[in-house]
């Protein structure tokens, strides 16, 4: 038989626990393939830039990505609602979310019309909380604070929203901007800080959890289609299940990451007006034209 | 990727310019590869210019000739002949120093080195150095800068490594001075074989030495100003670039009153044939480097070592020597993305200081934008010097023997590395 | 045809010299800006865009001036004959690598014009792939004069089709 190999990238450091992840994905796929599909992961963005890795899929080559709805968005834009502020605030929602009309419709015109094969997206990276060196209890402690966002406009809108400025810059550029205080502050999941040593730069961490950050595993719709049928549903069967195992990890061990950044001097904010940055957050959605799109899914989820 | 590589050679070989040896050999992966979109060269060599951290490179080389134009230089040059006049090689002392200097303004070896090139290069040349071996000096004078913080092989590495980066600018100060003065041993004793003369032979008077001070004081002043702005927050590297012009602009018109039209014009077009040469290069290696991190070269060669040895010490002279090698190909900050996660693990397994190993590792990997047959800084400098890679080579041979043997010692006596971090941030 | 070469490296000089000056008073400006907690994230945006057409512009410039490294250890000690042919082979294999460029950089920006720029849906990122072919083609131009030149003036050449 003919043997497949899918060369998937990421742009997390090798310790992170996704990195893991992706390796126990690979794993499993060789063993339940009986070696036919290998999967071989690349860490740090070794195979390129997010966006270059997409549109090398686009034109059929074996490469994959852990991508986010922002990104997919800028081919199908309704998809880029799974980024907004309290969108999807559980595992439980990430998986009713799966199963939506809209969810499956969006996929569909991401395969038809882009080449882009959503595997799966029961992969989730946490709560993403503000992470300052003054305290943030409401959305107009952050006015005038300087947030690193992605630079996506998604991005920055969802932030300017909660009430920061939003300032572009890439992950790498973080840390130094932070020690010249280039930027005051970055919002981003428990697990990113104690991995770029964030800790070292700043003091308190308050707990808002403005976005759960839901990420999606794409593939080349041609190269997925060329694969065996039971080579294709291992790949989802397993894509899911790492997924959703890493996931659940990483949310247990937000606690313990926690009390290790307490315990190397970081202060977690009391008292956050969780109400106030909810309210605030719906207003990026008007402004991103992704109200509709909103309500349509929260809708079929039976949110609202 | 054997190939690829072979195919390099070989039109390096014929003569053809590194730049597009790099690119057509590195496109010949592709044709072994069909599963591969053809347009993939294209675009990695495009992703590269919109890497903002390789904005600093183009933005210190337009500020070293705008520097050079707006009289700043020459005032330099005044003060550095007066401040080292009666030692041999006297400028090439101070370009040592004035690489230090610029060590806690930016964090690029290759960005240094171009900018130190077109400032006082051609100076260097003029008091009778050959071209040769002024290449060699400001090529590995610049590995001062990545390691006086704030330097991007630190920051990449610690954040690959898990590594702390706060410990790690604290641990790369003492190797810095130990580098400066194993070359600056190095450029004396070749000034004193040589002959080369000293400038003066007269020690300066009190009167000239404020005089000279006076005049450099912009100059003096520009490092300072550039290391407050980084160190108060103001700006990150790439705009401290961009700010860097812009103050050499400002001084030469304004205060030196010497940059006219013509030697504006006359800065833009100089830079315009540096940023060409040396972008183009930098961006078409991203061809080149697709293969050897989709064939994992480097895991291949890890696995080998501990084959060999466990033996921390005799693990840790083969990774610089490995790394040494690799860098012959292979930049420093590839070569630190691409070894950090393999030779960490095996450092740390075998019992090292991941701050040692680091800048251990750093200076190895730095080393690199050194070496022949593909080097950024050595290309930078090469181009600038206008000096051809052979003769660059030959006479750089003294300065990778000094660095390489700081690399063993800091090996060997992690005391020199691990002294100031521990002494700074207490366990 | 070699007055359009001289006034296309004239208008590539001036074009690419104030995408430069730009990228400078860009990202300065940003600076500042962020400084006054104002962050205007645009200006880097642009400044990249630049940053692309202006390398691949001076890329040129630099190719028209020699000023692109090569290493002629071994070429300098060969016959002024074999040093033309090799300069030859040299050129028609940058040559044929250019032309493949071209087409390789339009095909990319048409497949990916729905790629956008820095996530600005109005702006495609095909406005910073079309630097690469647009710059290989002046390349290729320049490329074609250098083997003209090689052949019909008198016989001087040098590594890497150094020639003037
Ligand atoms: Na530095
Ligand atoms: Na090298």
């Amino acid at each position: 038989a003919q043997d497949y190999t899918l060369r998937f990238n990421h742009v997390l450091g090798p310790s992170e626990p996704y990195h893991q992840g992706f390796t126990q994905w690979a794993e499993r796929v060789a063993e339940r393939s009986d070696g036919r599909l290998k999967i071989d992961v690349f860490h740090s963005a070794q195979l390129g830039v997010e966006e270059d890795i997409i549109e090398q899929m686009r034109q059929g080559a074996n490469v994959g990505q852990n991508t986010d709805a922002a990104r997919l968005g800028n081919y199908v834009p309704s998809i880029a609602v799974v980024n907004g502020p309290y969108f999807a605030e559980s595992l439980e929602d990430v998986a009713k979310l799966a199963d939506t009309p809209s969810m499956q419709a969006w996929q569909e015109e991401l395969a038809k019309d882009h080449g882009l094969k959503v595997v799966c997206f029961d992969w989730v990276q946490g709560y993403r909380h503000f992470f300052t060196n003054t305290p943030i209890t409401a959305p107009d402690d952050l006015d005038g604070l300087r947030i690193r966002t992605p630079p996506a406009p998604i991005w920055q809108e969802s932030i300017s929203a909660l009430g920061a400025a939003p300032t572009a810059m890439a992950f790498g550029d973080m840390y130094p901007g932070l020690q010249q205080r280039a930027i005051d502050g970055v919002e981003l999941v428990y697990n990113n800080i104690p991995a770029g040593r964030f800790y070292e730069v700043l003091s308190h961490v308050s707990e808002t959890g403005h976005i759960m950050l839901v990420n999606f595993q794409v593939v080349s719709n041609a190269w997925f289609e060329g694969l065996p049928e039971d080579l294709q549903a291992i790949l989802v069967e397993e894509c899911k299940t790492a997924g959703q195992e890493t996931s659940a990890a990483i949310l247990e061990s937000e606690q313990k990451v926690k009390a290790d950044l307490v315990a190397k001097g970081m202060t977690v904010v009391e008292g956050v007006d969780m109400a106030a940055f909810r309210a605030a957050g719906e207003n990026a959605y008007e402004a991103l034209n992704l109200g509709d799109a909103r309500r349509q899914v929260l809708s079929e989820m039976g949110k609202e | 990727m054997l190939i690829v590589a072979l195919t390099f050679v070989f039109l390096l070989v014929i003569g053809m310019p590194v730049a597009f040896a790099i690119a057509i050999s590195g496109a010949t992966y592709f044709l072994q590869h069909p599963e591969l979109p053809l347009t993939i060269p294209v675009q990695v060599t495009v992703s590269q210019t919109q890497n903002f951290a390789l904005l600093a490179v183009p933005l210190f080389i337009i500020a070293g000739n705008f520097l050079n134009h707006s009289g700043i230089t020459e005032r330099l040059l005044t003060l550095a002949s007066v401040l080292t006049g009666r030692l041999r090689g006297g400028l090439a002392q101070v370009s040592l120093t004035l690489s230090a200097l610029m060590g806690g303004v930016s964090g690029s070896a290759i960005a240094d080195a171009a900018m130190q090139s077109r400032m006082i290069g051609e100076a260097m040349v003029n008091r009778g150095m050959s071209r040769g071996f002024v290449a060699g000096v400001l090529s590995f004078g610049s590995i001062l800068t990545p390691l006086i913080p704030p330097g991007i092989g630190m920051i990449l590495y610690g954040t690959i490594g898990q590594v702390s980066i706060g410990r790690l600018f604290a641990a790369g100060i003492v190797p810095a001075l130990l580098l400066w003065l194993a070359l600056a041993v190095t450029v004396s004793l070749t000034a004193r074989r040589r002959g080369y003369p000293a400038e003066r032979d007269t020690r300066p008077t009190a009167r000239e030495f404020t005089q000279a001070l006076r005049g450099g004081i912009f100059a003096l002043l520009f490092p300072v100003i550039l290391l407050l702005g980084l160190r108060m927050g103001v700006f990150t590297p790439s705009e401290i670039g961009a700010f860097a012009v812009i103050y050499a602009i400002f001084v030469g018109i304004a205060i030196h009153r010497k940059l006219n039209r013509a030697s504006f014009i006359e800065a833009v077009e100089g830079s315009l044939a540096d940023v060409g040469a040396i972008m183009f290069l930098i961006a078409l290696s991203a061809i080149f480097t697709y293969g050897i991190v989709l064939d994992r070269v480097p895991e291949v060669v890890s696995r080998w070592i501990l084959s060999l040895t466990d033996n921390l010490h005799l693990v840790m002279v083969l990774v610089v020597l490995i790394v040494i090698a690799a860098g012959l190909l292979v930049d420093a900050t590839v070569l630190i993305i691409m070894l950090t996660p393999i030779f960490l693990p095996l450092a740390r397994q075998l019992g090292a200081d991941p701050v040692h190993f680091g800048i251990v590792f750093i200076v190895a990997a730095t080393i690199g934008n050194f070496t022949p047959p593909v080097g950024a800084a050595m290309y930078a400098v090469c181009s600038i010097i206008k000096v051809g890679v052979g003769s660059y080579s030959r006479e750089s041979l003294p300065f990778i023997l000094a660095v390489t043997l700081v690399a063993l010692v800091l090996v060997f006596v992690p005391g020199v590395v691990l002294f100031l971090p521990e002494a700074l941030f207490a366990r | 045809m070699r007055q359009l070469h001289q006034w296309l490296g004239r208008l590539e000089a001036v074009v690419a010299g104030s995408f430069l000056l730009t990228m400078v008073v860009l990202i300065f400006i940003g600076g500042i800006a962020r400084l006054l907690r104002v962050p205007q994230n645009w200006t880097i945006d642009i400044a990249t865009c630049l940053f692309a057409w202006a390398c691949f512009l001076a890329a040129d410039i630099a190719w028209r001036r020699d000023a692109l490294m090569s290493i002629d250890l071994l070429t300098a000690r060969l016959s002024p004959a074999l040093r033309r042919g090799l300069a030859t082979v040299n050129l028609c294999l940058i040559a044929g690598f250019l032309a493949y460029v071209i087409w390789a950089g339009i095909r990319l920006s048409w497949v990916s014009r729905a790629r956008s720029f820095q996530g600005i849906p109005e702006i495609s990122y095909a406005l910073v792939t079309m630097s690469l072919p647009a710059g290989a083609a002046l390349l290729l131009m320049t490329t074609g004069f250098k083997l003209y030149d090689l052949w019909s003036r008198d016989n001087r050449p040098g590594p890497g089709g150094k020639v003037a």
